[in-house]
């Protein structure tokens, strides 16, 4: 029991659930108090000390299901159905013990056939389970990884198993049988079992392949999955990803505004005060019972955000928006600006309403700006210093995003120089890797010298530690 | 204490809480393993009110710590009372000429001074804050730290010794180590994740939106005085609502709180008016409401009971069998 419960650990530590050693101790623990008849209670037991994660528990029942017993329900299910098929006015209890009155007669015993045909014939099905599990540990089962090898494993395992053998021997029996000079209708009866019975073999080893396969590789795809939300290119999320990603913004978000709260507070509270803890203390005759401190100031930035929304960089605008708007309370002002050629500001949009709705209408222009054209950041730039130099003092940060692809228009990198001067910080994500800047119709090299910080930012992990260097700048 | 799995789920049963079997496993197991629960799930489906009823349950006094950001250790476990000890310096101030007369340096007065020291840092002069009565309580305790995700990460840090071993220590004290371990339920809405070192000592329970099955359990027993067709639909109806896409799905507080409603109105059927006009019990957010309301032909078309005859009408509500303000 115990390694079963290592290993079934094992496969949860594979498929993702961080599981702990102390966690497993815990589970050993829990399992001697309970008794184990109760499958609800053993897996209830299981999950509350192994698991420890809301969202990760339908996985675990997933693969608990794989893992304990699941099986042995298909099996049991399987020859069931097998013995069911007896005609009616036949029972199987009725008909292996005159089988076995009969072997008597002749000398014989049911102990004489192998260990596979009588746990089929008797219908011990924990022995047959166990039969059929090491058969597929023979045939290599771990080692499965796709599904078009669910056929050769099974038929690997039915080899090992013996599987062909035991149908001749079962056959061989009823031939005695009938020369012994059992009735028509039973030896009838018995030969549609013993079909059935080898029919329930072959399916059930067929089921336990590919539930192996499944556990192995569920493992895998889940993990898959989770890990490439924060790592996946934006270039290529599809339109469920996106909204899942949402959530994991969210939660991004969640995670800086705990740490801005810690830094905020030890900011806060500076030294003691000692000329407000005098003064408030004189009516105890200066004896300072009430302690004053000072608070320490620090300005939160104000931000300036300009997005290019033309679809390859749709994505890291979005996220973005949702990032700085949802960590609103971290910075004194945001203003944010789209722009495809034209430049038109948004930040109206986001006044009132749901976050995500505005920003669904900011990228579709917002009514300011036509998003059907090519991109220009040249223009857009010499747009914003025309009308908008005056929104950026030196406590503003400028975030521009976009993938600095002019369409071989004039950069006017002049205006991001003078945007530069103003401002505290310009800080550019770019999707793209440095590597591909200024080839082709790109040219971040020319705006590069003019930015404080210009990186790659192509999926949630580079976009949230910027955020979170942002909030510091 | 509890014998088995099954004497939890009977036993909060009587007091009226109704609980499938994980719940019952993981207090059983709890209590057992001595270890605290972790309790997550969406707001109102009875995390907090499964603490209150395991103390209850177990004749244990109740401590809770209702947590918010900007919790810190001095509000939680424990403060050294400043005012006091300053008065009492000023009242002693007379001894301390006498303890020190005789000293004739200043290192001398010190250390006489000094010998005196732990007067001023002792039990005396700590105020106890809820972690540290529950560890100091002569009688059995259950530890109640709700709303755990709205603390701050830090609050976690020091949580861990409480919740390890079941001690505190105070730098100028030494530690105190419990006298009688607390059964500690913390619970959270997961709006933030808890750090890997407290979920590792800790039993997790996921409480999730209740079956129907078990749906209509707990509002037979909350709500004893409500027709059996009412709840019925109620609970049936409660099901499709939960599928709506909404801001934020009632949960079984709402339910309750709708079922009573229903019954100081003396409704006996779900008509389609008496919903419209109640509808903002259950739903709490405008968009909701007005969601609901478009679907609600198809949420009561989709009900059985219609050839149901008239049920005669409900009794009023009695204020005395239903526990007020209490939810499940």
């Amino acid at each position: 029991m115990q390694k079963r419960i290592l290993e079934f650990t094992n496969i949860l530590r594979k498929s993702g659930i961080r599981v702990s050693t102390s966690e497993t101790i815990d589970a050993f623990s829990a399992l001697d108090l309970l008794s184990l008849d109760d499958r609800e209670i053993f897996r209830d037991a299981l999950c509350t000390t192994l698991v420890k994660r809301g969202e990760e528990v339908p996985t675990f029942r997933e693969l608990f299901d794989l893992f304990w017993s699941g099986f042995y329900d298909s099996l049991r299910d399987s020859f069931n159905q097998a013995a069911g098929g007896l005609p009616e006015g036949m029972d199987l209890e009725e008909l292996l013990k005159q089988i076995a009155e009969m072997l008597q007669n002749m000398e014989g015993e049911i102990g004489d056939l192998s260990e596979l045909a009588r746990a089929m014939l008797t219908g011990d099905l924990s022995a047959l389970e166990q039969m059929i599990r090491e058969a597929a540990e023979q045939a290599g089962i771990e080692r499965i990884e796709n599904f078009l090898q669910v056929g050769f494993f099974s038929r690997r395992t039915l080899e090992g198993l013996g599987a062909e053998g035991a149908g001749e021997e079962l056959r061989d029996l009823m031939q005695q049988l009938q020369d012994a000079g059992m009735s028509p209708e039973q030896i009838e009866a018995l030969r549609g079992l013993i079909d059935g019975l080898m029919e329930a073999v072959r399916k059930s080893v067929r089921n336990f392949t590919e539930r192996e396969l499944q556990k192995q590789n569920h493992d895998y795809m889940e993990k898959f999955r989770r890990e490439t939300l924060l790592e996946k290119s934006f270039y290529h999320l599809t339109e469920e990803e996106v909204k899942k990603m949402r959530e994991v913004v969210e939660r991004l978000a969640q995670k800086i505004k705990n740490i801005l709260t810690i830094r905020r507070k030890r900011m806060k509270r500076g030294k003691l005060d000692l000329h407000q803890t005098l003064r408030r203390n004189m009516s105890h005759g200066g004896i300072p019972f009430e302690l004053v401190w000072k608070h320490r100031k620090k300005d939160r930035p104000k931000l300036v955000i300009l997005c290019d929304v033309s679809s390859s960089v749709a994505n890291v605008s979005r996220f973005m928006l949702q990032f700085c708007y949802t960590l609103q309370e971290a910075f004194t002002k945001i203003r944010a600006f789209i722009f495809v050629a034209e430049l038109g500001e948004v930040t109206h949009l986001f006044q009132d309403g749901d976050i995500n709705v505005s920003i669904e209408q900011a990228l579709e222009g917002g009514d300011v700006i036509n998003v059907y054209t090519r991109s220009n950041f040249g223009y857009a730039f010499n747009h914003f210093w025309q009308n908008f130099l005056s929104a950026i003092d030196n406590k503003t940060t400028v975030i521009v995003l976009g993938d600095a692809r002019n369409n071989y228009n004039d950069p006017k990198a002049w205006c991001l120089r003078d945007i530069q001067t103003k401002a505290k910080n310009v800080v550019w994500l770019n999707p793209e890797s440095p590597s591909a800047w200024g080839f082709g119709d790109s040219v971040m090299d020319k705006y590069a010298p003019y930015t404080d910080v210009a990186e790659e930012c192509r999926n949630l992990r580079q976009l949230s530690s910027m955020i979170d260097r942002l909030v510091v700048l | 204490m509890f014998e088995s799995v099954k004497s939890v789920e009977e036993r909060l049963g009587d007091l009226r809480y109704i609980c499938d079997e994980n719940i019952a496993t993981v207090v059983f197991l709890a209590q057992r393993l001595e270890k605290p629960v972790l309790i997550e799930g969406p707001a109102g489906v009875g995390k907090t009110e499964l603490a209150k009823v395991v103390a209850e349950a177990t004749t244990r006094q109740l401590i809770r710590l209702q947590c918010y950001e900007g919790l810190d250790e001095a509000k939680a476990l424990y403060e050294w009372e400043y005012s006091k000890q300053l008065l009492y310096t000023q009242i002693l101030k007379e001894r301390f000429t006498e303890v020190m007369g005789g000293a004739k340096t200043i290192r001398e007065a010190a250390e006489l001074v000094g010998k005196e020291d732990s007067v001023f840092f002792s039990e005396n002069f700590i105020v106890a804050r809820p972690l540290l009565n529950a560890i100091t309580s002569e009688v059995p305790t259950v530890l109640l730290i709700d709303e755990v995700d709205k603390g701050d990460p830090e609050f976690e840090a020091f949580l861990l010794e409480v919740l390890s071993d079941f001690q505190v220590t105070v730098p100028e004290l030494g530690t105190i180590a419990a006298k009688q371990k607390p059964m500690v339920f913390l619970t959270s809405n997961n709006t933030r994740e808890m750090s890997d070192a407290l979920k590792r000592r800790c039993l997790h329970l996921y409480i999730d939106y209740p079956s129907e099955e078990l749906e209509y359990r707990i509002l037979t027993a909350k709500v004893p005085e409500a027709e059996t067709s009412l709840v019925e639909d109620l609970v049936a109806m409660m099901q499709r609502i939960r599928a709506l896409d909404l801001k934020k799905t009632p949960s079984i507080s709402e339910t309750l709180d709708w079922a009573r409603a229903l019954l100081a109105l003396n409704a006996t059927e779900l008509e389609a008016d008496v919903v419209k006009q109640t509808l903002n019990v259950i739903l709490k957010y405008e968009g909701d409401v007005r969601k609901a309301q478009g679907e609600l032909d198809k949420l009561l078309a989709k009900k059985g009971g219609e050839a149901r005859a008239a049920a005669p009408a409900a009794e009023p509500p009695s204020a005395g069998t239903v526990k007020k303000g209490a939810l499940h």
